[in-house]
């Protein structure tokens, strides 16, 4: 088991620097750089370009950066003067944990329920709904979600309250409240617990024919301790194994909802770090994200083996 | 203990015993035919289609054309029933000439990813190996990472256009495809035809293509169909992000980002919706036909 | 029916099950009636569908879904269980009357431990002390002679052999002392050797215990080895029901006759090729008219094509259901000299042509003994 982890430690390090070096090379080559809109020209934009060191060829670049990277340093905004990218990204990465946390408590939380009561009640209107709400949350884009969510409850809800209930979908601060942070937490989370509910609701179907239900049946179990203890309990494994892609989905997620409503997260960052041309920070937030993947696929892994027995690496 | 059949036990033991035998294919397009869901959505791509078509060579108003009515007109005003946008552009115009870009987005990539996935994914799973490791390598990169996030980079490498756009999902969306045909090679190879046809002599090429490629057309064809509603769903936020296609083509991603601030201001949610719904029902339609298509063809299902 | 031991804990009357299914009612349990006295040891035996396994889940309401309960009544200590509420049968189910199944690997939950699965049994009612669960669990792996049970208990099942699982299964299933244990072909799916352990075992518990235990199987050597009485199933109802000496020496159906005859015996001639029964079992939603064993009967009289038979005493204690019955069909129809001697096939009974019925006087019509040829 040990060696098992060190390996996938060991992948994820290769991955951090195939993914961190590929996006430096790329990155370098974009035409512009994130001095334009300083206008600077000429011996004043050679001069700031030596001060950053950008006038070097790139994969002596990539070594200062790789070297000053393992120390936890990924180097300094080009853009804004004086910033230190990691302080930057870490912050912004604990915002986006926080919107991303959120949109993965309603993931699993809509997702399994919905899965369970369609499963147990098949082929019933409960089923045909659940299920429809399902496949509308994977097919329809967030931000349409996001804005019918915001119609609603911001312009709807505050006609009709006359502005007393009103969602405003303004973000204050750096992180966000509970009222701040449900919609943009709902608009990503239709969107992932949709493929959630139907793998739920099929691992179930499927565990309720099991013999062991019977017997637990037989043995004069109460229905919702069959239910939960004994079908929920097998059915949710192959759902833990797709919790690794809706990981990523949920990122992706905020990565749209963070740039329409403004929050504060790495999402809105690499937008930004992409137009502003500040390339640094683009590959410390690239960086970043590979990271959380890789460890959160691997916490994932490690689940898998609570919750199923027979598995053992 | 061995159980002879005789015509008179037949008779006897009433009902029928043999079902009808049927070919998949037929059998698989009578079942979808009976999938109303499918089949609605089926109508709904075509009037799509023809729709995109026709806003080639013509559209009510120039799309483009700023001031051609009152901005922020409501739907109904007199020759603009969806209403018009913040620069005074008809929406209903805009909305025609925004199916050319999903459309083609979605039909496009989904020809590149088939070609690409198919082809990568049969060397792959045939050859195995050294390559096979490989590919497992870049698959794990690739995966560590969000794939939008590579598609933009790349995107803003390459430069605007339709045609980078493109290219950019689709080199982020290949994988899959990939992962799905290497999958089936690795299993149809093992079975007693390949045997047959390397000893016959076959070249690999032959092989390949005449034989494994044939047996998995089944799942390639339904993944294909899943990819089109996928790639129009990244493309549709690559505009909302401000990375599409440069204006002033319309494009649905585009009008919905343009959309949104006169939503949340509160005065004119319509050009935002009109396109949401339309890309909502199109998405809907891609995957309930490629739902449908599944199912259909499902050599485990028998009803 | 006279019971041979003790008053009847369980009397089945007239239970009919049918399952709904797009194709139609399939009609797989059809008046249906037995009594199983305190402390008895019954076995059910049929071919596969023939409604055994339905029956037994009929009785605790496990019926999966396209599947109902039509007529009938099951009285268990006087109460119907067919009317009961069903938060009453769910404190039978596993308390009174316990169940165990075929498979032992799929029948318990992969991913809970043994003994958490046994002391759940126990911890599902309250005839058990909470505290008493655990010791009790220990005693009960011990008492099926689970090896080093102590440490085995938390382990999962996929770390135990069938034949430890099965033992596993009959420790939960007698974790309440039920007054009857339904036991689902419990040695199918186990090696031989392992089977005559298990069926030692089920009959040191009825011996010790004092459980009433009903053996479903499709094996007649298993009901040899461990039941008193004996219930002959076919297409859904009881063809014969006697005790295990009457139906193995002289069984009075001719499938249960024919049944006995297919297995293969270790002193038989070596030319003789194995016996089986011509023909399938029929189709449960539209079966044939009169007695359902007639297409693949080789004692046939007209009645047989038009009416079915009732069950009616051949013995002391002895039931039949056929027009026939083997007496009259050694004594008249050359049931003696019967061999089927068409090349390669398998030498069972053929039943005789279908628009040639045999009257139905006492005469001397036969079926055609062919000339016995050895090959």
């Amino acid at each position: 088991m040990l060696v098992y982890i060190v390996q996938r430690l060991a992948i994820i390090a290769l991955t951090l620097l195939v993914v961190s070096f590929g996006v430096f090379v790329v990155v370098h080559s974009l035409p512009g750089n994130a001095f334009i809109s300083q206008r600077v020209h000429g011996r004043s934009l050679q001069i700031l370009l030596h001060e950053y060191g950008l006038d070097q060829p790139v994969m002596v670049q990539y070594w200062h950066f790789l070297t000053g990277a393992i120390h936890g340093n990924l180097g300094v905004s080009l853009y804004i003067r004086g910033e230190q990218v990691t302080p930057l990204v870490l912050r912004e990465l604990s915002v986006s944990c926080e919107v991303g946390g959120a949109a993965l408590i309603v993931t699993i939380g809509m997702g399994v329920t919905f899965g369970v009561l369609a499963a147990i009640r098949q082929n019933t209107w409960v089923d045909y709904l659940l299920t429809s709400i399902a496949v509308v949350g994977y097919t329809v884009p967030s931000f349409v979600i996001a804005g019918l969510g915001i119609m609603i409850f911001a312009d709807f809800l505050g006609t009709i309250t006359g502005g007393a209930f009103a969602y405003s979908p303004v973000w204050t601060g750096t992180y966000g409240t509970i009222g701040e942070l449900w919609l943009p937490a709902l608009a990503i989370g239709f969107y992932t617990s949709g493929q959630i509910t139907r793998i739920t609701r099929a691992s179930m179907l499927e565990v309720i024919q099991q013999d062991y239900i019977r017997t637990a049946r037989a043995k004069g179990l109460r229905e919702r301790v069959v239910t939960i203890r004994h079908a929920l309990r097998n059915a949710l494994v192959p759902v833990i194994s797709i919790l690794g892609t809706t990981v990523v989905g949920i990122l992706v997620g905020v990565l749209v909802v963070e740039n329409i409503f403004g929050i504060p997260g790495l999402g809105k960052e690499f937008v930004e770090s992409i137009t502003e041309h500040d390339y640094n920070v683009t590959v410390g937030v690239f960086t970043i994200f590979a990271l959380l993947i890789g460890l959160s696929n691997l916490a994932v892994d490690l689940i898998y083996t609570l919750v199923d027995p027979r598995i053992r690496y | 203990m061995a159980i002879t059949l005789t015509p008179e036990t037949l008779e006897y033991a009433g009902g029928t015993l043999a079902r009808e035998q049927v070919g998949l294919w037929r059998d698989g397009l009578r079942r979808l035919r009976r999938n109303r869901l499918a089949l609605a959505s089926a109508v709904y791509l075509g009037l799509l289609a023809c729709t995109c078509l026709v806003s080639i060579f013509w559209t009510p108003y120039n799309p483009n054309l700023v001031n051609s009515c009152p901005t922020y007109a409501f739907p109904g005003t007199p020759g603009h029933p969806l209403g018009c946008d913040d620069l005074g552009r008809d929406l209903l115009s805009r909305l025609m000439v925004g199916s050319q870009v999903s459309l083609a987005v979605g039909l496009i990539t989904a020809a590149i990813v088939m070609v690409l996935g198919v082809g990568i994914g049969l060397l792959i799973g045939y050859l195995r190996g050294v390559v096979d490791a490989i590919f497992a390598l870049i698959i794990n990169v690739f995966y560590g990472v969000p794939p939008l996030m590579i598609a933009i980079v790349l995107y803003v490498l390459l430069g605007p256009g339709l045609i980078n756009i493109i290219i950019a999902i689709a080199a982020t969306s290949w994988m899959d495809m990939a992962r799905l045909v290497r999958g089936q090679t690795l299993s149809i190879r093992e079975r007693e035809f390949i045997e047959a046809a390397r000893a016959g002599g076959a070249r690999t090429g032959k092989i390949l293509f005449g034989h494994i490629f044939p047996n998995a057309l089944g799942p390639i064809i339904v993944q294909t169909t899943y990819v089109v509603p996928a790639a129009i769903l990244t493309s549709a936020f690559f505009s909302f992000l401000g990375f599409g296609v440069p204006a002033p083509q319309a494009d649905w991603g585009g009008m919905a980002s343009e959309g949104f601030s006169p939503m949340i201001a509160g005065f004119d949610p319509y050009i935002l919706l009109w396109p949401a719904i339309a890309l909502s029902v199109t998405l809907l339609a891609f995957n309930f036909f490629g739902d449908g298509l599944r199912d259909a063809f499902d050599p485990r299902q028998r009803r | 029916m006279a019971g041979s031991m003790g008053d009847p804990v369980l009397e089945v009357r007239g239970l009919s099950t049918s399952f709904f299914t797009h194709d139609g009612e399939v009609k797989a349990v059809r008046d249906v009636s037995f009594d199983l006295a305190a402390g008895e040891t019954l076995g059910i035996v049929g071919e596969s569908g023939c409604g055994k396994s339905v029956t037994a889940l009929s009785i605790l309401g496990l019926l999966p879904r396209p599947g109902r309960v039509v007529a009938g009544e099951i009285l268990f200590k006087g109460r119907d269980l067919l009317s009961i509420g069903r938060e009453e049968l769910r404190q039978i189910r596993g308390r009174d009357i316990a169940m165990i199944f075929q498979d032992p690997l799929s029948s318990l939950n992969p991913v809970l431990r043994v003994g958490f699965q046994v002391e759940e049994a126990m911890r599902a009612h309250d005839k058990v002390a909470a505290g008493e669960v655990s010791p009790r669990s220990l005693d009960l792996l011990q008492r099926v002679h689970v090896p080093d049970a102590s440490r085995r208990m938390r382990n999962y099942p996929h770390q135990f052999s069938g034949g430890m699982r099965q033992r596993v299964m009959i420790a939960m299933g007698l974790s309440n002392r039920p007054e009857i244990l339904i036991a689902d072909e419990p040695t199918t799916a186990l090696d031989v050797t392992v089977q005559a352990q298990i069926l030692q075992l089920l009959r040191d518990l009825n011996r010790d215990l004092g459980t009433s235990i009903i053996l479903i199987t499709h094996n007649l050597g298993v009901v040899a080895g461990l039941c008193k009485r004996v219930i002959v199933m076919y297409a859904g109802e009881i063809v014969e029901e006697g005790s295990t000496e009457q139906i193995f020496d002289s069984p009075q159906h001719p499938y249960t006759w024919a049944l006995l005859r297919s297995l293969p015996r270790v002193d038989a001639d070596r030319h003789e090729r194995l016996r089986s029964i011509e023909g399938l079992p029929p189709d449960l939603i539209s079966p044939p008219m009169g007695c359902k064993f007639n297409p693949r009967c080789p004692f046939r009289l007209e009645r047989c094509f038009s009416e079915d038979p009732e069950l009616e005493p051949v013995g002391d204690g002895h039931t039949a259901a056929c027009w026939v019955t083997m007496k009259r069909a050694y004594a008249e129809m050359g049931a003696g000299s019967l061999v089927d001697t068409r090349p390669g096939a398998a030498s069972g009974v053929r039943p005789p042509m279908a628009d040639a019925p045999l009257a139905d006087t006492g005469g001397s019509q036969t079926v055609e003994p062919q000339a016995n040829e050895h090959d």
